[in-house]
């Protein structure tokens, strides 16, 4: 048992260690987001205020997804599959309403 | 009297013969003759017959105009046609796949697992989804699992209904369901645990449906939601459900029964998890659950609190080229302690806590039942390399504990180590192959090789 507990405090250093480290490391995700950004050609073709509203939904979709999985293509479901599957995940995962609506704002613009 | 009409008589009389002598005598040009007469009349016979059926065609002219103009359509009725024009649309367009209300998702897995002394074995599982949006907060889902147990040998088709419920959202923070429901208890059960969605291929230690620590999934209702705390964000979800049985004889006595989803003692378990995120990155979460666990037909008290704390940091990092993914959960078991009748030979440990007593003929066992375990685990997918191929790799590190208590019969402490990579054939399609060290206290040490191919659909 001594050797199990000094095993479980080493775990708990490592565990605070690699938060710090992977903090520190891992700060930026701006590119990650402007990766995964709506087509530009469609962006031009909507207002000011929808354009940011979608902006808004696409940053909110890349870091709410990856959370817990791989991001898929926003054109691998219709626009009605989108609407029951954020549906589904907003119970499942407790999204907000404000980002319930943007990220299906944003699927809808980049389907 | 009879002079008027005599009188009437010859002036008659005189008027009949004076009309008599005229017929003998030259027509005057204003009088025809018979012959000329009787053509005038036939001429009027024709034009009266013709003037007859003239006026009987205009009449059934007259009849279907009438009729025509009775059975033109109105406005409304018109509208009436648009309409159900417009609802035999949408009716074929919902009808079509991926506009209906209806959405088939699931995912789907085979898994080969060599453990050092047991058969190797492969099996096969598919977990079909459905989601059916009855309104745009009415929703309703349910996942079932089929696959085959070869663990036994026989390779049996097992099907387990993983959960079925329905959620109305209330309002922008409140969302009400019930039925079957994922647990929200840590965050591997109700978020991690699908095959295309977890790094390695089988769950942490403290969790799954046999021998974990925590519910998967329980039969009960729900309330949960998000909302913003200025830039940060926070969630929650309570539940109460019919709650675990404590086991109280064989070989798994004092563990806890989550698959008994029948309420034993008419007491229900409440629980829940609270969520921070201070960055969208972070979440940390604190989960509890507490439940009388006696069993019908035992005659001790108790009651059982779990907790469990969650931490998630998922980031994509420039300076490291890709995407980390770090997760730890801890959960502790606090189980009353009772006394089991003691049916188990060798449970009682050399230097262990286990007390046996005897009353009568029958002997008892006590032991202190707090259990805990936990994982931490790390994994790493260099998104950002120039290489189609190692942007499509994961490297994947676990490691696991199970801290049973002393005493307990067949309860050994775990510490397992995995190393793991994976292939994405695309964002929900993934190969992983993995290694494991296990090592048992007070038993022989284990390595196994599992392999598994996922797809999530």
């Amino acid at each position: 048992m001594t050797t199990k507990t000094n095993s479980h405090t080493s775990i708990r250093i490592l565990f605070v260690v690699g938060l710090v480290w992977v903090g520190l490391l891992g700060c930026k995700t701006e590119q990650q987001i402007a990766d995964r950004q709506p087509d530009p050609v469609a962006m031009t073709q909507i207002g000011d205020e929808a354009s940011l509203a979608i902006t808004g939904g696409a940053k909110l979709w890349a870091q709410n997804c990856i959370r817990c999985h791989n991001i898929r293509n926003p054109a691998s479901l219709s626009d009605r599959q989108w609407e029951i599957v954020l549906h589904h995940m907003r119970v499942r995962a407790n999204l907000t309403a404000q980002e319930h609506e943007l990220i299906l704002e944003f699927l809808k613009a980049a389907n | 009297m009879n002079t008027p009409l005599t009188c009437i008589a010859l002036v008659g009389l005189a008027l009949c013969s004076g009309a008599a002598l005229g017929q003998g005598q030259p027509q005057d040009e204003g009088s025809v003759s018979r012959a000329e007469h009787e053509a005038l009349r036939n001429d009027l016979e024709t034009l009266r017959a013709e003037m007859a059926a003239m006026r009987k065609a205009r009449q059934a002219n007259e009849r279907a105009a009438h009729q025509d103009a009775t059975q033109a359509p109105t406005w409304i009725e018109l509208e009436r046609m648009r309409l159900r024009q417009d609802m035999i649309e949408q009716t074929l367009l919902e009808a079509k796949y991926g506009e209906s209300n209806f959405h088939f998702t699931g995912f789907a897995f085979t898994r080969f697992t060599n453990v050092e002394g047991a058969d190797s074995s492969f099996t096969a599982v598919v977990a079909p989804i459905i989601l059916w949006e009855l309104s745009d907060r009415l929703l309703f889902e349910t996942e079932l699992e089929f696959g085959l147990e070869t663990e036994d040998g026989e390779g049996k088709t097992e099907v387990e209904l993983e959960y079925a419920h329905a959620s109305y959202i209330l309002n922008d923070y409140v969302t009400l369901g019930a039925g079957k429901f994922l647990t929200p208890f840590g965050i591997f059960g109700e978020r991690l645990h699908p095959a295309w969605i977890n790094k390695l291929p089988d769950a942490p230690l403290p969790f799954g449906h046999h021998g974990g620590l925590v519910p998967m999934s329980s039969l009960g209702a729900y309330v949960r939601g998000g909302f913003p705390l200025g830039d940060a964000k926070g969630n929650y979800s309570f539940y109460v459900s019919n709650g675990p049985s404590l086991n109280v004889e064989g070989h798994g006595v004092g563990t806890l029964d989550f698959e008994n989803f029948g309420d034993i003692n008419n007491n229900k378990a409440f629980g829940g998890r609270v969520g921070f995120l201070p960055w969208p990155e972070i979440e940390v979460g604190y989960s509890f659950q507490f439940a009388d666990v006696t069993p019908s037909g035992f005659d001790q008290q108790a009651d059982a609190l779990l907790q469990s704390i969650d931490v998630s940091y998922v980031t994509e990092s420039d300076l490291l080229g890709g995407l980390i993914d770090l997760r730890f959960e801890w959960v502790f078991s606090d189980v009353d302690d009772v006394a089991f009748a003691a049916e188990v030979e060798g449970h009682a440990e050399e230097g262990g806590h286990a007390e046996e007593e005897e009353e009568g003929n029958e002997a008892f066992i006590t032991f202190n039942n707090e259990r805990s375990g936990g994982y931490l685990q790390l994994a790493f997918r260099p998104t950002k390399s120039d290489m189609e191929f190692l942007r499509n790799l994961e490297f994947v590190g676990r490691y696991g504990w199970l801290d049973l208590p002393s005493g307990a019969p067949d309860a050994f402490d775990q510490e397992r180590w995995t190393i793991g990579v994976n292939y994405w054939l695309n964002p929900s399609t993934v190969l992983k192959i993995a290694y494991e060290h296990t090592e048992i206290d007070g038993g022989d040490d284990f390595d196994a090789i599992k392999a598994m191919f996922a797809i999530g659909f």
